[in-house]
């Protein structure tokens, strides 16, 4: 008869150990196919969403204006000219004034919600303790070997221990989402595709302006341009970058409600693209320090700060 | 034989504004406009249920004033 392995076999544990990874992993996986086809119905309900009345109000009004206009050369009545020539008018209008996309701002809040919740649940998951760190790309321009191509993307290192310990420029060119030395995950940042529509605004790559521009033009496209919050203030203080939101579209997602974690730590999409505006001007890696956040979700604070390599 | 020229009645339709009628009527519209684009300036695009571009209606309305212009130099030019 065999007598049964003792349980703190150190190759029995090994095994145990390696099995509950490739759980974990595996795990991880499903969860993440699940909530990107959470988002993607999402996605599509914001497409069918609520469709904008006006244009329907300038078909009738376009309609109705072009009718009155033929009534008035038949009639030759200067009243219904009038008329249909305001009509007409205001139907042109409000056709040629209105949005192509418009979408409601709890869309956007609920499309973005599945992405923390899988970065809350990785982080829970592999229990990571490291703060995220926006880590600044290479200038598109800049001549890169084939193989380090990679560094041209704005990533976040998630480190496994709670120390700041930076990967090799290697291990991160090589676009891996698990990395081994030191231990960690590089995600792409929730404000990855804001960045590029801020730049694409501001006619500029943040690479190629200095702190000073930064800070004057950032509150500009943010307010005034894309409209995504209704105030906006960015100055440095005491060695740290502090940035003021009121009103921004993504406040409902700091909502106790939602519970994400991550949020106050990688930061909303806007903060997220902030920080990686800095890292980019800067050069250097960032970080989110801390954020305040009023009770009525109306004014966001978060401070960065940048990491010399 | 009789050789004659047959005659029709003609009902001649024509668009019963001139263009200073319509000149008029563009002032009134650029006015309303630019009040109005001036107004929604500090307002987001979306009003309640409606959703308008504002900057494209600041266009519109600066188009409608340049058109204005444009017909008083006319009037200006060619008095009659």
């Amino acid at each position: 008869m065999v007598p049964p392995k003792p349980e703190n076999d150190p190759k029995s544990n090994e095994k145990n150990a390696k099995k509950s990874e490739q759980a974990t992993v595996e795990y991880l996986m499903i969860t993440l196919q699940n909530l990107q086809k959470e988002n993607e119905i999402l996605k599509r309900e914001a497409l069918k969403g609520k469709r904008t009345p006006s244009g329907k109000i300038g078909f009738i009004l376009l309609t109705i204006g072009v009718l009155a206009l033929a009534g008035s050369v038949i009639n030759t009545s200067t009243v219904l000219a009038f008329i249909g020539l305001g009509l007409t008018f205001w139907g042109a209008l409000f056709l040629f004034a209105r949005p192509l996309k418009f979408v409601t701002s709890t869309l956007l809040d609920s499309t973005a919600i599945s992405s923390y919740t899988t970065i809350d649940r990785m982080i829970l998951d592999l229990d990571y303790k490291g703060k995220p760190i926006y880590i600044p790309p290479y200038p598109k321009e800049a001549y890169l070997p084939e193989y380090l191509k990679g560094l041209k993307e704005m990533v976040v290192f998630i480190s496994a221990e709670d120390i700041v310990v930076m990967p090799t420029i290697e291990e991160m060119a090589k676009k891996q989402f698990f990395l081994k030395n030191p231990k960690g995950i590089c995600i792409a940042p929730p404000g990855y595709g804001l960045v590029n529509l801020l730049e694409k605004e501001l006619k500029a790559e943040f690479t190629q302006i200095s702190l000073d521009q930064l800070y004057s033009s950032l509150p500009t496209v943010i307010v005034n341009n894309l409209e995504l919050a209704r105030e906006f203030e960015i100055n440095p203080e005491n060695n740290l970058i502090r940035v003021k939101i009121v009103d921004s579209v993504y406040k409902d997602l700091y909502s106790s409600e939602q519970g994400l974690k991550s949020i106050h730590s990688i930061g909303c999409p806007l903060s997220s693209a902030v920080a990686c505006a800095l890292a980019k001007t800067t050069g250097k890696m960032v970080t989110i320090v801390k954020d305040i956040v009023s009770p009525d979700l109306q004014t966001i604070e978060v401070w960065y700060k940048t990491l010399e390599a | 034989m009789k050789y004659g020229i047959k005659l029709w009645k003609l009902d001649l339709v024509y668009f019963p504004l001139s263009i200073w009628d319509v000149s008029v009527w563009i002032a009134f519209m650029a006015i309303i406009l630019l009040i109005t684009s001036e107004l929604l300036a500090p307002y987001s695009n979306n009003l309640g249920d409606f959703v308008i571009d504002k900057k494209r209606l600041r266009l519109a309305a600066l188009v409608l004033g340049v058109a204005f212009t444009v017909t008083v130099l006319l009037h200006i030019i060619m008095p009659t």
